[in-house]
């Protein structure tokens, strides 16, 4: 049998008539009659993706001159060059998709997981190239500092991030919420790249860009919570019925 | 996949731009103020004669799309009303200029997977002995509305089997059933070639031919 032959059976089966009672019909618009009024459509993508970058650099700023620039005043201009505006870009892509997981039916370019792997990967290439001080001290316990201060100012960036486009919908909260810790983790990176002034290679790529996978994994797993207990919740609200 | 296969898929996708040109002018009416997007705008708008439209025009491939995998014809009837009071929760995340029907599809995808999860995790139990002893209704009444695709699509898997049918009942482009699913286009492409593959082995298998009249028959 042909592909053609296939779509033709296909296609005449799917012109079947199919009839839905009008009292059916009549009862979906009943129901949505009561709370009837005008909306406004949620702004173009572009003015929330800014709104979610700026939100992202105002946390970045906030935490490094709470903690001080000394990252920022250690680097060269070739490292400011290149680590800022690729964090800048990297941010505008996360945040872009972050909406579009927000709104149903838009076009998705990139699935969540690879978004987490391009950003991952896109950071490593950054900081592969920029430093290459190859010694290691203390490695955990300095490190492990600075995965906490980027992830706990990736928190409150995720939260201010929903806050500016909670009006959207998520079709899949975990989506949503590694997205969301995807960005937010991104502001912790860059608290990270201000303050910190340890610029050994090993520590900036594997603590530094621990940052952004632990955000998303965290921001999926709030997103997985939260369905899980929507679901509960209505499960025994129709066993109570 | 070889060089024969990738020609295959090609002349597979081309045929599905082409059919769904057609599909989509049979909903589209003559009047452009007619258009799902224009009424989903007038709906926005707080225009209760485009949301009665709307609700004419998209239930029917709605209500197909939910009886596919529900237990009844109820089932369907309680997805197709739960989605209807989401869309109108959302209403406000239509994008005007956006193409309409995915966003449909999009939220009528989200309750169903909802409605499933929910009966996975609650009152497994109850609904398995509450099947038992409607078992033969239920059955009966699904098997007297469902429709030959229905049948036809039963050896895809879930989500190959959502791609066809938006494909085909509701004659979305490749794109727009991407934006549906919020997957890639060529995600899509790739369930479209397999199940495609999958439809006709089974065909061929259970003997579909065709007919002097040129209609394809169950041999």
């Amino acid at each position: 049998m042909k592909n053609e032959e296939v779509d033709y059976v296909l296609t005449e089966a799917a012109r079947a008539p199919y009839d839905l009672s009008p009292e059916t019909l009549q009862h979906v618009a009943a129901s949505i009659r009561l709370s009837f009024r005008p909306v406004r459509p949620l702004p173009p993508t572009w003015v929330m993706a800014g709104g979610l970058v700026l939100i992202c650099a105002a946390v970045s700023l906030t935490g490094a001159a709470r903690a001080g620039f000394f990252g920022f005043a250690k680097m060269d201009l070739q490292e400011r060059l290149l680590v800022f505006p690729a964090l800048i870009l990297l941010t505008w892509v996360a945040a872009s998709e972050y909406v579009h997981a927000m709104i149903p039916g838009s076009l998705r370019r990139i699935s969540p997981g690879a978004l987490l792997g391009f950003v991952s990967a896109a950071l490593l290439a950054v900081f592969a190239f920029l430093f290459r001080d190859h010694q290691t001290d203390h490695f955990f316990s300095i490190g492990i500092v600075c995965l906490l201060t980027g992830f706990f100012h990736a928190i409150p960036a995720a939260l201010l991030g929903w806050l500016l486009i909670r009006r959207g919908f998520a079709v899949n909260s975990v989506s949503a919420g590694l997205m969301a810790g995807v960005l937010g983790g991104l502001a912790g990176v860059g608290v990270l790249e201000l303050h910190c002034p340890n610029f050994q290679a090993a520590h900036v790529l594997v603590w530094h860009t621990a940052v952004v996978p632990l955000s998303g994994a965290a921001g999926a797993l709030v997103g997985w919570t939260l369905r899980f207990r929507a679901s509960s919740s209505a499960g025994e609200r129709a066993n109570s019925k | 996949m070889g060089l024969r296969g990738r020609l295959t898929a090609r002349t597979e996708l081309r045929e599905h731009a082409g059919r769904d040109f057609d599909c989509r002018k049979a909903f589209e009416p003559m009047h452009p103020d007619g258009t799902l997007e224009a009424l989903m705008a007038r709906y926005q708008q707080g225009d209760f004669s485009a949301a009665t439209d709307l609700i004419e025009r998209i239930s029917p491939q709605l209500h197909r799309f939910f009886l596919s995998r529900s237990q009844s014809r109820t089932d369907a009837d309680d997805l197709l009303q739960e989605t209807w009071l989401r869309i109108h929760k959302v209403r406000h995340t239509y994008r005007p200029g956006e193409p309409a029907l995915p966003w449909f599809y999009a939220i009528a995808r989200h309750v169903r997977v909802d409605h499933y999860r929910k009966s996975v995790r609650t009152a497994v139990l109850e609904r398995q002995l509450e099947a038992m002893s409607k078992g033969v209704e239920a059955v009966q009444e699904k098997s007297d509305s469902a429709d030959g695709l229905n049948a036809m699509l039963a050896p895809l898997s879930e989500s190959q089997r959502e791609v066809i049918e938006m494909l085909k009942v509701a004659g979305m482009s490749l794109e727009e059933v991407a934006r549906a699913t919020s997957s890639s286009v060529g995600s899509v492409k790739q369930k479209v070639h397999r199940a495609y593959k999958k439809l006709r082995e089974t065909m061929s298998a259970t003997g579909f031919r065709k007919g002097q009249s040129g209609v394809y028959l169950e041999k």
